[in-house]
C-alpha cells in the first residue's frame, strides 16, 4: 500500500475529533502514521477513505481503533534490571502495614505484558494479595486483549531471557501455556487487578497512587500532551509515590521537570518532588 | 550542495568500519551523523564507550524527542526503533521489529529520508541480513545520495548486496573513500 501523507492524517484527526471529541492530533507523528497504515491494512480497508467510512457511526469500531493504534508492549522483564530494582530496592523495603496501603497504577495499558512481569514479581515476593493494581485502558477491546493473555511466541522466549537475568525464583516456563501458535500468560495472577476505561484525557484517573508504571508510551506523544499528561500523574501520586518511565524517555525539556525529581538515573525511575 | 545529515546502517562487520569512519570526522562536520546498527537487545551500556574511544565527534544514545546537531553522531538505543522527525528531532518507538531489527535501519533511512529529502546521504556497510536496502531505496527516491560499502571489502556481504540489488546507487566505496567523500563536506 501506499504510504500516507500528511494531509491524509490531518484528515483522519480531524474526523475523529469531531465524531467521537478524542484528539489525536499531538500524537508523535511518525509512529502515528505508521499505526494508522498498519491498522488500515489488518483491517482490510481501501485507504484513509475505507477508513473514513469505517470510523463513521461505528462505535464498535473505534473502540477497535483505540486498541489497534496503541503500541503494545514488547515483552515482559524488559529491562531486567529496572525489575530487580523494583523487588529488591523498592517493594522489599515496605513494610506490612503500608504494602495494604500500596496502589499501583498502569496508565495505557494495551496488552498487559508490563501488568504480568509486575504480578509475577510480586506473586514471588508473596504480597500480590496484599497490594491494589488498577489498569486503566483507552479501549475494552485492550482490556479483553489483557484478560485474555495471548501473547506471541516470540515474544514469549525474549521474555523468559528476561525473567532469567531478572533472576526470578520459579521458572517462567510456569507462568504461560502453549498451544499451537500463541502463548497464554497465566491470567491467574491478575484475577484481583481492577480494569477500567481511561480516556484519552485521563478523565476521572485513580488518585493517592504509590507507583505508576508508564513505561514507553509518553515516547508515541509530542512534548504538549507529555506535558499534559505528566501533570496529570503528578496529582495522581501520594506524597511519595514514584513514577517510572522507558530507560529512553526523559522529562528534562519539560516544564513539569521541576515537579519530580530523577531517583535512579538507568532505569528512569522518578519521584514526586513536594 | 548542502546536506542535512549523513545515515548510516550497519549489522555483522560494521564495527571496524563505522569506528573507522568516525575516528576521521572532525568536530566541525557540519551536520548530524544517524547510526543505526543492529545490536543485542539486552546490552544497554557499552556500545557508545566503545566507538567513542578515538572519535573526535561526541557519539550520543538520544532520549526521545532528543533534538540533532551538527557534528555529533546519534545511536540508535537497543531494543528501540529510531525515527527522524520533520523538526529535526529523534523520535524513539518499541513497535514491533521489522527483518527481525528492532533498531531497524528500514525504518531509520526512511524516516529520515522523509525529514530531510534530496538533502541525505545514505550509507550501507557490511551486514548479515537486507535491512537497510528498502530504506536507501528511499533515500535514492527522494533525491538524497546513497553509499554502499564495496562488498568485495565486506566481512558480510548480505546486507550490501540487498542493497545494491534493490537500488542504482551513487557510489560503490571502500572504506577510505567513504571518509574521503565525508571529508570533502566540511
Amino acid at each position: 500500500m501506499t504510504e500516507l501523507g500528511i494531509v491524509d492524517i490531518r484528515e483522519i484527526i480531524k474526523n475523529i475529533l469531531s465524531k467521537y471529541g478524542y484528539d489525536f492530533s499531538e500524537f508523535a507523528l511518525t509512529s502515528f502514521k505508521h499505526r494508522l497504515e498498519k491498522l488500515i491494512i489488518k483491517n482490510n480497508l481501501s485507504g484513509v477513505d475505507g477508513l473514513l467510512k469505517k470510523l463513521k457511526n461505528n462505535k464498535e469500531f473505534f473502540d477497535i481503533f483505540l486498541h489497534e493504534i496503541s503500541v503494545p508492549s514488547t515483552e515482559m522483564f524488559r529491562d531486567p534490571s529496572l525489575w530487580r530494582w523494583l523487588r529488591d530496592e523498592l517493594f522489599a523495603n515496605i513494610n506490612e502495614k503500608n504494602l495494604t496501603r500500596f496502589k499501583i497504577w498502569f496508565p495505557n495499558s494495551v496488552s498487559g505484558g508490563e501488568l504480568n512481569s509486575l504480578a509475577i514479581l510480586l506473586r514471588e515476593m508473596n504480597i500480590l494479595d496484599k497490594v491494589q493494581i488498577i489498569s486503566s485502558s483507552l479501549s475494552n477491546k485492550s482490556i479483553e486483549y489483557i484478560k485474555e493473555g495471548r501473547c506471541e511466541l516470540k515474544k514469549i522466549e525474549v521474555s523468559a531471557e528476561n525473567y532469567i537475568r531478572f533472576k526470578g525464583t520459579s521458572d517462567f516456563s510456569n507462568y504461560y501455556r502453549l498451544d499451537r501458535y500463541y502463548a497464554f500468560r497465566d491470567t491467574s495472577l491478575i484475577k484481583d487487578v481492577e480494569f477500567n476505561k481511561q480516556n484519552i484525557n485521563f478523565d476521572n484517573s485513580p488518585m493517592n497512587i504509590k507507583l505508576i508504571l508508564f513505561r514507553n508510551s509518553l515516547i508515541y506523544f509530542n512534548p504538549s500532551l507529555q506535558e499534559k499528561i505528566l501533570r496529570i500523574m503528578y496529582n495522581n501520586l501520594s506524597a511519595t509515590g514514584y513514577l517510572i518511565l522507558g530507560i529512553k524517555e526523559r522529562i528534562k525539556n519539560l516544564d513539569t521537570n521541576k515537579e519530580f525529581a530523577l531517583v535512579n538515573e538507568l532505569e528512569g525511575v522518578y519521584k514526586k518532588s513536594l | 550542495m548542502n546536506y542535512s545529515a549523513a545515515i548510516i546502517g550497519g549489522s555483522a562487520g560494521s564495527f571496524q568500519v563505522v569506528t573507522k569512519i568516525l575516528n576521521s570526522l572532525p568536530e566541525t562536520f557540519p551536520m548530524p551523523v544517524l547510526l543505526c546498527l543492529h545490536r543485542l537487545k539486552h546490552v544497554r551500556s557499552g556500545f557508545v564507550e566503545a566507538l567513542s574511544l578515538k572519535s573526535n565527534i561526541p557519539i550520543e544514545e538520544p532520549y526521545d524527542k532528543d533534538k540533532l546537531g551538527p557534528g555529533k553522531a546519534f545511536l540508535a538505543p537497543a531494543n528501540y526503533h529510531m525515527y527522524i522527525e520533520l523538526a529535526n528531532r529523534v523520535a524513539l518507538s518499541t513497535e514491533d521489529p521489522v527483518n527481525h531489527s528492532r533498531p531497524s535501519i528500514d525504518l531509520s533511512f526512511i524516516t529520515a529520508s522523509n525529514a530531510y529529502r534530496n538533502k541525505l546521504i545514505g550509507i550501507i556497510l557490511s551486514g548479515a541480513n537486507k535491512d537497510g536496502a528498502f530504506g536507501l531505496k528511499k533515500v535514492h527516491d527522494n533525491g538524497g545520495v546513497t553509499i554502499v560499502q564495496d562488498p568485495e571489502e565486506c566481512e558480510v556481504k548480505t546486507m550490501t548486496q540487498s542493497a545494491l540489488q534493490l537500488t542504482k546507487v551513487d557510489y560503490v566505496y571502500t572504506t577510505d573513500l567513504i571518509i574521503k567523500f565525508l571529508l570533502k563536506l566540511i
